[in-house]
């Protein structure tokens, strides 16, 4: 009887309780009432005013819209929308490299060690109030030196130093000098290898005559900056861009969506004219708009899917551009046998594109691993044994619905060096068991047990725990473990990765490289050994003649003597086998029937000012 | 009662100190920079991000320094990620968590009470079979599945074939009071989805309180005095169901800060619960740091605030 009087306060005044559900259930019918079928009017309103392009961008989208600290594709998407680099590739043909902020391309001295270049006059930064008056100014040589000595800036944490290191004469020395301990960094400090000639000339002296230095430029990293913006608005300038891009910030929200508006003030940039581009483009109406002013679009908007269920529903509700296919989707919209769109999706108007990534993916070898290492010809015999057990286009099947283009060497598909066909002579793609076993005779490992001590071979096979990673490690397991190898797959989280395979610990791992340019020398790079580990040589691979070859190709120029070349590297790296590869991603990507003028690529992301709209069509 | 707060209080102070100290060390076993930084970053570059961050330091003033700043409420430090101050990331997240979590968690109590005191009151019948059946079967069905499932006939299929726009497919728009509608729009879903995912097991337990609170002997005392069977359910036996129910709800509170990963990201709302994932796959030790530190003290909090919710309605509480 006693325990009817324990009960909280609260609930006493039971009428106060009754009152505050109904009030909240009020409070709800009240705003539900005018939503009904509100956004879509709402939306269809807008469209009507002004051109606006929604697009998706998968994951949390960018962390930062500062150049100097940008470094995913994400970064890439949104800042190469509102700053501009220096040069780009062509949207027509993205193998060529094309001026952007320049009159035209560098002139190059004979000896290729000195770059003139000549800026573009009249580009106007974006009005903002760092400038006075709130106008944006005229980009000036100073701009792009100030942007080049940024990435020196320890306020950056080096970030994207690499990209500049040893590269530019003196650069390196004011890096160094500038960020000593108790010293403020100073801009107008001169640097050697800068030379202003005037506002809109200017030389840049490099150490050595690479070529890659101009690939560089059109990186987004090195996009232009205003001194003012940065000295205004410090740390949040990477969230307050202020650039000379096709479009301006308006409104972004991290991991949820990014606004752009076109800029008034954009230079004059013309859509590509009807000779760039090539006879299937021409079919697609590519060349449409030739010579046309951009950018066409009012607005973008960019959404952020973490998720691939969200992303497809709105792109099939005529809500998004375009949108890469997600595997899981990949059979809802394409035949799965001839990767053909599905009839009932192209009568919609819905049309697609499939790019090829420049990427490399591979199983990688210590070649100073004790039993696995080595140039010598029965360890060499033993890696070729494993790389003839290891069945790629099954992994392509299994898991990339074989969509993935499985080529043999480190040169991804449609660059310079690249196998006809993905296929070369002395091809050790498997499965071919009988060959491994051979091989392995051959290395001393008769039947996966050494010939002379009966010891089992034990190959540890490091890679970071995805679920992706435990699926293919088990399917790589079957495939090796079919020769009598005893294959252990060690699933460890990324930096644990990075340490066994910087400190050399690793026999073998799994990594993938995406090409920061379109030139196989990027790839190539690899296997220098300057750069073995912890630089980005994982292999450790080792060999004078490829060392001198890699040094001779960097002051090459595009052309069929160097191509030659990087076959010879090539087929050097297949026949020594640090690696069992390669494997590049392809995109697919759906088009809506409104979206004008795509042809996506994801080699750069300055084609987007290039797109336009045909609301009539939504 | 003031004792007693101050009592409690002291007592979860080194407990406080230890979940920060075991975190801290928890978050230094393997290198952060390295797990950050990725795979070609230099030895410069690490050190510099190193440095930046204080990670150069001793442990024990890397440990006294983190704790002054969790003090004063200090969370100026940058977020490796997002480059924003960690304070502003969590204060921006918490809006969108808790316009979800808050109204589902009222919608979810007073639901499953409703639910839960029909079928105790008609204990044993089909009616109660019917809907604790019902109960078990939501909540054996995969949160996962009702958002596929939500998103696709809640959202997607009705804007399709019906020309109805109710809900978003995804996406989050401020809510303030000029645009309640953005509320309906956004967040309805994903509550109506947790609402229907948690009421199964709130009900049950729910009914469980309230069939064994119907056992006790003042409720044959009010009926012999002549209370109707209704009444005393849903007056008598109501009242004294709630203390459990109160302990119930005050569990859950601070979990309504953290939100709920799945939904956030499925959803695309830029609440706690992703941000928090988001830190984690990133390794943003700056975030993750100062979030374990936060849902740390707020946990703390709401178990004294429980505490002390108890010794108010339960005397003996505070005798013991």
């Amino acid at each position: 009887m006693t325990r009817m009087n324990i009960q909280p306060k609260i609930l006493r005044n039971s009428r106060t309780f009754s009152a505050a559900c109904v009030s909240f259930v009020a409070l709800l019918a009240v705003s539900a009432w005018p939503t009904v079928a509100a956004p879509a009017t709402a939306s269809k309103a807008d469209a009507r005013q002004t051109k606006t392009l929604q697009l998706p961008m998968r994951t949390d989208g960018p962390k930062t819209l500062d150049p100097a600290q940008g470094s995913t594709q994400y970064e890439n998407i949104a800042i190469s929308q509102i700053y501009e680099t220096l040069l780009t590739f062509s949207y027509a043909d993205p193998q060529k490299l094309e001026p952007l902020l320049l009159d035209g391309l560098p002139e190059r001295s004979p000896d290729g060690l000195e770059l003139t270049f000549k800026l573009k006059k009249g580009v106007k930064f974006h009005d903002a109030d760092c400038f006075p008056g709130g106008k944006g100014r005229e980009l000036i040589t100073d701009d792009v030196f100030y942007s080049l000595k940024r990435l020196a800036d320890k306020e950056y944490q080096f970030k994207n130093w690499w990209l500049l290191e040893g590269a530019i004469q003196g650069l390196d020395d004011f890096k160094t000098q500038q960020n000593a301990d108790g010293k403020k960094f100073d801009y107008d400090a001169p640097v050697a290898g800068l030379i202003k000639i005037n506002d809109h000339e200017f030389k840049i002296l490099l150490t050595r005559p690479v070529f890659r230095f101009q690939y560089i430029l059109t990186m987004f990293q090195t996009s232009i900056v205003p001194r003012e913006a940065i000295e205004k608005y410090g740390k949040d300038f990477v969230y307050k861009a202020v650039g000379t891009g096709p479009f301006v910030l308006d409104r972004w929200q991290p991991k949820q969506s990014l606004t752009l508006v076109r800029n008034p003030n954009y230079h004059e940039c013309r859509y590509p004219s009807r000779e760039a581009w090539n006879e299937e483009d021409r079919r697609r109406r590519l060349h449409r708009p030739a010579g046309e002013r951009v950018p066409f679009v009012d607005r973008m908007e960019f959404t952020m899917y973490n998720q691939e269920q969200p992303m497809w529903l709105q792109f099939q509700a005529g809500r998004l551009g375009y949108t890469e296919v997600p595997a899981e989707y990949f059979e809802e919209a394409f035949d799965k046998r001839t990767r053909e769109l599905k009839p009932e999706i192209a009568r919609r108007g819905v049309t697609a594109h499939k790019d090829v990534l420049l990427d490399f993916i591979f199983q990688g070898f210590n070649m100073e691993d004790s039993v696995l290492g080595g140039l010598a010809p029965e360890r060499k015999a033993l890696r070729q044994a494993i790389h003839l057990a290891t069945d790629l286009d099954e992994i392509n099947e299994a898991f990339y619905n074989g969509i993935n283009a499985v080529f043999d060497g480190p040169i991804p598909v449609a660059l310079d060096g690249h196998p006809e066909g993905g296929r070369t002579p002395m091809s050790y793609r498997g499965p071919d068991l009988q060959r491994a076993r051979a091989k392995l005779v051959e290395a001393g490992w008769p039947e996966g047990r050494n010939a002379r001590t009966g010891e089992q071979l034990v190959i540890r096979y490091y890679t970071s725990n995805s679920m992706l990673n435990q699926q293919q490690s088990e399917m790589l397991k079957r495939q090796i473990e079919r020769l009598g190898v005893r294959f252990e797959p060690v699933l460890v989280d990324f930096s644990t990765l990075i340490e066994f395979c910087d400190n050399k610990k690793a026999p073998m791992f799994g990594f993938a490289w995406g090409s920061d340019y379109p030139d196989a020398e990027n790839n190539l790079a690899l296997f220098y050994s300057p750069n073995k580990s912890p630089g980005s040589n994982h292999y450790n691979y080792e060999r004078a003649e490829y060392d001198a070859l890699y040094e001779q190709i960097l002051t090459m120029e595009p052309g069929p003597e160097r191509t030659a070349v990087y076959e010879r590297m090539r087929d050097m790296i297949i026949e020594d086998c640090p690696y069992v590869g390669s494997m590049g991603r392809t995109r697919f990507y759906l088009m809506s029937p409104w979206i004008l003028n795509c042809r996506p690529t994801e080699r750069m992301w300055t084609w987007l000012k290039y797109l336009d709209v045909d609301d009539s069509k939504r | 009662m003031w004792p007693y707060i101050a009592r409690k209080l002291l007592y979860n102070i080194p407990v406080y100190l230890g979940i920060i100290l075991i975190v801290m060390a928890c978050l230094r076993v393997n290198d952060p920079v390295t797990a950050y930084i990725g795979k070609n970053a230099s030895e410069e570059q690490k050190q510099a991000l190193r440095t930046s961050m204080g990670l150069d330091e001793p442990f024990a003033l890397q440990y006294g320094r983190f704790l002054l700043k969790v003090v004063t409420l200090d969370f100026s430090e940058r977020s490796w990620e997002l480059k924003r101050p960690v304070g502003s990331i969590l204060a921006s997240s918490v809006v969108p968590s808790l316009s979800i979590t808050i109204p589902a968690l009222i919608l979810t109590t007073l639901i499953a009470i409703t639910i839960s005191l029909c079928a105790a009151y008609v204990r044993g019948s089909l009616t109660d079979r019917v809907l604790m059946f019902g109960a078990v079967l939501g909540m054996s069905i995969s949160l996962l599945v009702y958002v596929v499932l939500g998103q696709y006939f809640g959202a997607y299929w009705p804007k399709q074939n019906l020309g109805i726009g109710v809900f978003a497919i995804e996406g989050y728009r401020p809510i303030t009071l000029s645009s309640l509608n953005n509320w309906v729009t956004y967040c309805m879903l994903p509550v109506i989805i947790t609402v229907v995912l948690t009421i199964g097991y709130d009900t049950r337990f729910y009914r469980a309180v309230i069939v064994e609170e119907a056992t006790r002997d003042y409720v044959t005392t009010a009926i012999a005095k002549g209370a109707t069977k209704p009444k005393v359910m849903f007056v008598h036996v109501l009242k004294n169901a709630m203390i459990p129910v109160i302990t119930h709800v005050m569990i859950t509170l601070p979990f309504l800060v953290t939100g709920s990963i799945v939904m956030e990201t499925y959803f695309n709302i830029p609440g706690m619960g992703r941000t928090l994932i988001t830190a984690i796959n990133s390794k943003d030790f700056p975030v993750i740091q100062a979030f374990t530190a936060v849902f740390a003290a707020i946990f703390i909090v709401t178990n004294i605030l429980t505490d002390v919710l108890y010794a108010l309605v339960d005397p003996r509480v505070r005798l013991s």
